[in-house]
């Protein structure tokens, strides 16, 4: 087993590498070391804004000389000397690792569709992405951790305000922003928040809370996978609608939404707390034993133990583990970036053992150090 | 078996998916079931929306005209890309930015249909587009923001929102559309 990539690359100080690789090797995207606000509920926020570029087709219907004249304009005004983003086409990746920037929330799945031609313009602290020709020719992509709403949208709108001020954007007048899908057109912006919600699930709340989001124009989904059941217990709520309503009062809407979650997770919890204590105790400490000592996990058990385990760690039941040795786990349990780690490719059999290990050794490492200033 | 999903390539996957305590099964292909895979992280799309949507409402969609019923049934056609509008319809996606011109009296009812009522935009302007706009937009929701904070009472605050909406309308009243207008 090498730990190399761990105890070898600091997040802050990564030996100097080509681009991409510093993006590749990154164990973590540097955002998932902080904290943000709520963090213990609130993984990580987004905001999307779609653009695109007046008189080119769409990449549904373009040429791949309109597809590069949108990436060289794109790419001409954000990557100058000085500017902390790098350009990296789709075609110059293998599949592994553009599944790697995939599962680090990097590019979209269709970005990575090999038989189009698609870019990502990343910002060194992995913070901003670029997508270029992905559905629409331009979207930009900010992502915080914990809530941050305003924030990660000032950032996408500065960003869209140079972008702006050199390429001609697509706007009417009547409709706004003109995206490729309706679903998009008028602001192109679609924040959404991530949320960890273990006690809502546990106490089957979160049907009833879908139809009740999806009322306000609202919607929530499992953030991995698809359907009502959520891997991990993680959910993303985003606005739906995008037309008709300003930014402010899109973000205004999902923050108080969000707000009203969490308080009805720290509820839940609390609830189970005084009325199933013991069991709720046994669960979490079951799942720690079985992080720390099981020899295969397939990924939905993994990702079920780590929900179990962080909601220990929130309720101050499990000590000594840091919450963002969690968020490392989830995103280093995926296929992708687990074959990236072992520097082979590894048939799914083979993957539940490689992740069982590295869930073992990467919490006997956090536990180790914890344990050893003590003394 | 044909993909459920695509309804092109060969089914090579059975997803089942359990929801609301009734299991479902579907046959996907490769490509459309690694949209479904878990931790493939993609926030903003829903492959079974707009599409199945806007498809279902063919019919209903497309105004009648006397006379040219060939052309009728494919309603209007964007000049730049040649997309016709039961064909945005069917695919729930525009070919170009020029369709939207093409499309311009039919997309009121589609967005009102999956905007949720909605046919206007009310957000954000680019300067480019036009500066006088964005800054008049700009100061009604400074104001906005000026009561809120009268309201709560946060009275520097609102003295900073009065100022800078002073600053606005003085750039305004010399004619300054350029891009000094915040």
């Amino acid at each position: 087993m090498r730990f190399g990539a761990w105890s070898g690359v600091s997040r802050k100080e990564a030996i100097p590498v080509t681009s991409i690789e510093k993006f590749l090797q990154n164990a973590v995207t540097p955002w998932m070391g902080s904290r943000g606000e709520h963090s213990d509920i609130v993984l990580s926020t987004r905001i999307r804004l779609a653009r695109n570029l007046a008189g080119h087709r769409f990449p549904i219907d373009f040429s791949r000389e309109e597809a590069e004249g949108v990436e060289r304009q794109a790419a001409a005004v954000l990557t100058g000397e000085g500017e902390p983003f790098s350009c990296i086409r789709m075609e110059s990746m293998p599949a592994l690792q553009r599944q790697v920037l995939v599962e680090k929330h990097l590019i979209s799945p269709q970005l990575a569709d090999p038989e189009r031609p698609g870019t990502v313009i990343l910002s060194d602290d992995e913070s901003v992405s670029i997508m270029v020709n992905e559905e629409d020719h331009i979207r930009i992509q900010v992502i915080y951790p914990g809530l941050h709403l305003m924030e990660a949208f000032e950032r996408a709108d500065e960003i869209d305000d140079r972008l702006e001020a050199k390429l001609p954007y697509a706007f009417d007048g009547d409709f706004g922003y003109i995206t490729s899908c309706p679903t998009n057109t008028g602001t192109g912006l679609r924040a959404s928040v991530m949320l960890h919600l273990p006690a809502l699930s546990m106490t089957n709340n979160m049907a009833r809370i879908a139809q009740a989001v999806a009322r306000l124009g609202m919607v929530v989904r499992g953030s991995y996978g698809e359907g009502s059941d959520a891997l991990g217990n993680v959910y993303q709520v985003s606005n739906q609608i995008t037309l008709g309503k300003s930014e402010r009062d899109i973000l205004k809407d999902l923050r108080d939404l969000t707000e009203r979650l969490i308080e009805q997770e720290e509820r839940a919890r609390r609830a189970l707390r005084e009325r199933s204590a013991v069991k709720l105790e046994d669960r979490i400490w079951r799942s720690y034993g079985i992080l720390c000592n099981a020899r295969v996990l397939a990924t939905d058990e993994a990702a079920t133990r780590l929900s179990d385990v962080r909601l220990g760690i929130d309720l101050g039941i499990i000590e000594g583990v840091d919450v963002s040795v969690l968020n490392e786990l989830m995103i280093f349990m995926q296929p992708a970036f687990l074959q990236q780690f072992a520097g082979e490719s590894l048939q799914p059999g083979e993957r539940d053992v490689f992740r069982a290990k590295l869930m073992r050794e990467r919490i006997a490492m956090e536990r180790g150090e914890k344990d050893s200033p003590e003394e | 078996m044909i993909c459920d999903h695509c309804h092109e390539r060969p089914a090579s996957v059975v997803v089942t998916q359990s929801k609301n305590g009734k299991t479902q099964e579907r046959h996907l292909c490769d490509v459309c079931a690694s949209h479904f895979h878990p931790f493939q992280g993609d926030f903003g799309s829903d492959p079974f929306g707009i599409q199945q949507f806007l498809a279902n409402w063919i019919g209903g969609g497309i105004p009648q005209q006397a006379g040219r019923p060939q052309s009728v049934e494919e309603g209007p056609e964007c000049p730049t890309c040649g997309l016709t509008f039961r064909r945005f319809l069917e695919r729930g996606k525009f070919g170009c930015p020029d369709c939207y011109d093409a499309f311009r009296k039919e997309l009121p009812q589609v967005f009102r249909k999956v905007q949720n009522g909605h046919a206007e935009h009310t957000g954000k302007v680019p300067e480019s587009f036009s500066g006088r706009v964005s800054a008049e937009r700009k100061i009604g929701e400074l104001r906005g923001l000026m009561q809120e904070a009268i309201g709560s009472e946060e009275f520097e605050e609102a003295a900073r929102i009065r100022d800078e909406i002073r600053g606005l309308e003085r750039s305004l009243a010399e004619g300054g559309d350029s891009g000094d207008v915040d």
